[in-house]
């Protein structure tokens, strides 16, 4: 600011500045990408317990961490690829016509229970999560969503826990059909007061994030259904 | 000098504290006290931020062509924040998951601009570093205190550690922003009434 200084020795100053920047910026995010995508992964696998039902925070409230969380992954899950066009488990996605991803829970080397990703838009985001079925692949098991970008406090209940537990128990699969899952609008008990197995309370200020989750929890379902038609005990 | 290096790094702590004489950085303020630990981890990155970007400018500030000088801030303040944001996430993956937004927003903390702009410009480095030390600092102080009365009050625990008796229920009132709001009124008119700083019309 001392003497003066033309236009272009601004554009020069600036240009360099930006330079710099952008080499610190690459320089840091090419060295720390390791540990951040070994976070992602863990915070993957940890959503995928969640839908199992894994008790994911120790006694003091913590959440688990990496080792442990590899150790369940090591101990009850595997982790298939199917072809949802033919509904077959196959080697590499890319020989099937529609690869989906599913995870398996074995206790004892039996499967009991399945889980997949679920994911669609909300109301002003891509919300995604983890579906898990009980082993007659009829009964939900447990649901978590762990990313959107939904109005907090409305649409963003999605990642309460209340929300969530509803799902437990509900029945996708009824009397030898696919039942239509749904997230009502308002309260189950004001719309089916006689009680219903395949629907849970909406959240009040969110019936668009509730009819997007409708969509795309039934529309992923049907995606699996040829898979789990062979697999369905009776 | 020795003097003045003092009174630099310690004005900001109490007699010229950015939150509660400055009001400057309320925002993040009210939005990170729910629990201690995240109040401890802003505070760290913004006390950092404040004191690299105050000494980054103010090693520039005799070639800093004033036309483009804000915009040359900014550039070294984003490129910090970026660098703390990817810090974080590779390391406090938790937390910096449930704050990733306001780690972002410490580019638009009046604070860390305001520091650039009234200190940074016209000080040497050395002296400029303390001052942002300083002034983060007494950022952190206000957060942590803040932080501390929500969390006790509002979960009946401090760094997520229960202390107070299982059937006590907690206020829900402190752990939404208007809790925030009282904690930071009353501390402001206590640390006014202390410093006997007030503004007058």
């Amino acid at each position: 600011m001392s003497t003066p200084k033309g236009d272009s020795f601004v554009v020069v100053y600036a240009t360099i500045v930006c330079l710099i920047c952008s080499l610190l910026l690459a320089t840091a995010a090419s060295a720390l990408k390791k540990p951040q995508e070994y976070n992602v992964e863990i915070d993957r696998k940890i959503n995928v317990l969640k839908a199992f039902g894994v008790p994911i925070t120790d006694a003091k409230g913590k959440r688990i961490k990496g080792p442990e969380v590899n150790k369940y992954f090591a101990d009850h899950i595997s982790e298939i690829t199917i072809d949802g066009a033919t509904g077959q488990e196959v080697t590499a996605a890319a020989s099937a016509k529609q690869p989906l991803s599913l995870y398996l829970w074995k206790d004892d080397g039996v499967v009991t229970k399945y889980a997949f990703p679920v994911s669609g838009k909300g109301l002003w985001s891509t919300i995604y999560g983890y579906l898990a079925l009980e082993g007659d692949l009829s009964t939900i098991a447990g649901i978590t969503f762990y990313r959107h970008g939904e109005t907090p406090g409305l649409g963003g209940e999605v990642e309460a826990d209340w929300f969530q537990n509803g799902f437990k128990g509900k029945k996708v699969f009824a009397d030898g059909k696919r039942t239509k899952f749904e997230v009502v609008k308002g309260r189950l008990a004001d719309k089916y007061p006689e009680g219903n197995n395949h629907a849970v309370d909406g959240i009040s200020g969110a019936t668009l994030t509730g009819n997007g989750l409708n969509r795309f929890i039934n529309a992923d379902l049907d995606k699996y259904e040829t898979y789990f038609k062979l697999h369905r005990g009776t | 000098m020795a003097l003045k290096a003092k009174t630099v790094f310690t004005d900001p702590l109490s007699n010229n504290n950015p939150i509660t004489i400055q009001i400057l950085g309320i925002c993040s303020s009210l939005a990170v006290t729910t629990q201690v630990d995240k109040a401890f981890v802003m505070s760290v990155g913004l006390t950092l931020v404040t004191a690299f970007s105050n000494l980054v400018i103010s090693m520039m500030r005799n070639q800093i062509p004033s036309k483009i000088r804000i915009i040359v801030e900014l550039a070294v303040v984003s490129t910090l924040v970026i660098v703390t944001d990817q810090i974080l996430r590779a390391y406090v993956y938790d937390i910096s998951r449930q704050m990733s937004v306001f780690v972002g927003l410490i580019i638009t903390n009046c604070i860390v601009m305001g520091r650039l702009e009234a200190f940074a410009l016209q000080n040497p480095p050395g002296l400029s570093f303390l001052d942002g030390l300083g002034n983060g600092l007494g950022y952190s102080a206000i957060l942590m205190i803040v932080g501390s009365i929500r969390e006790i009050l509002g979960k009946g625990s401090w760094w997520g550690i229960h202390f107070l008796p299982e059937n006590y229920l907690g206020n829900g009132l402190m752990v939404l922003a208007p809790g925030a709001f009282f904690c930071l009124g009353l501390i402001i008119w206590l640390q006014r009434q202390l410093t006997k700083k007030f503004e007058t019309a």
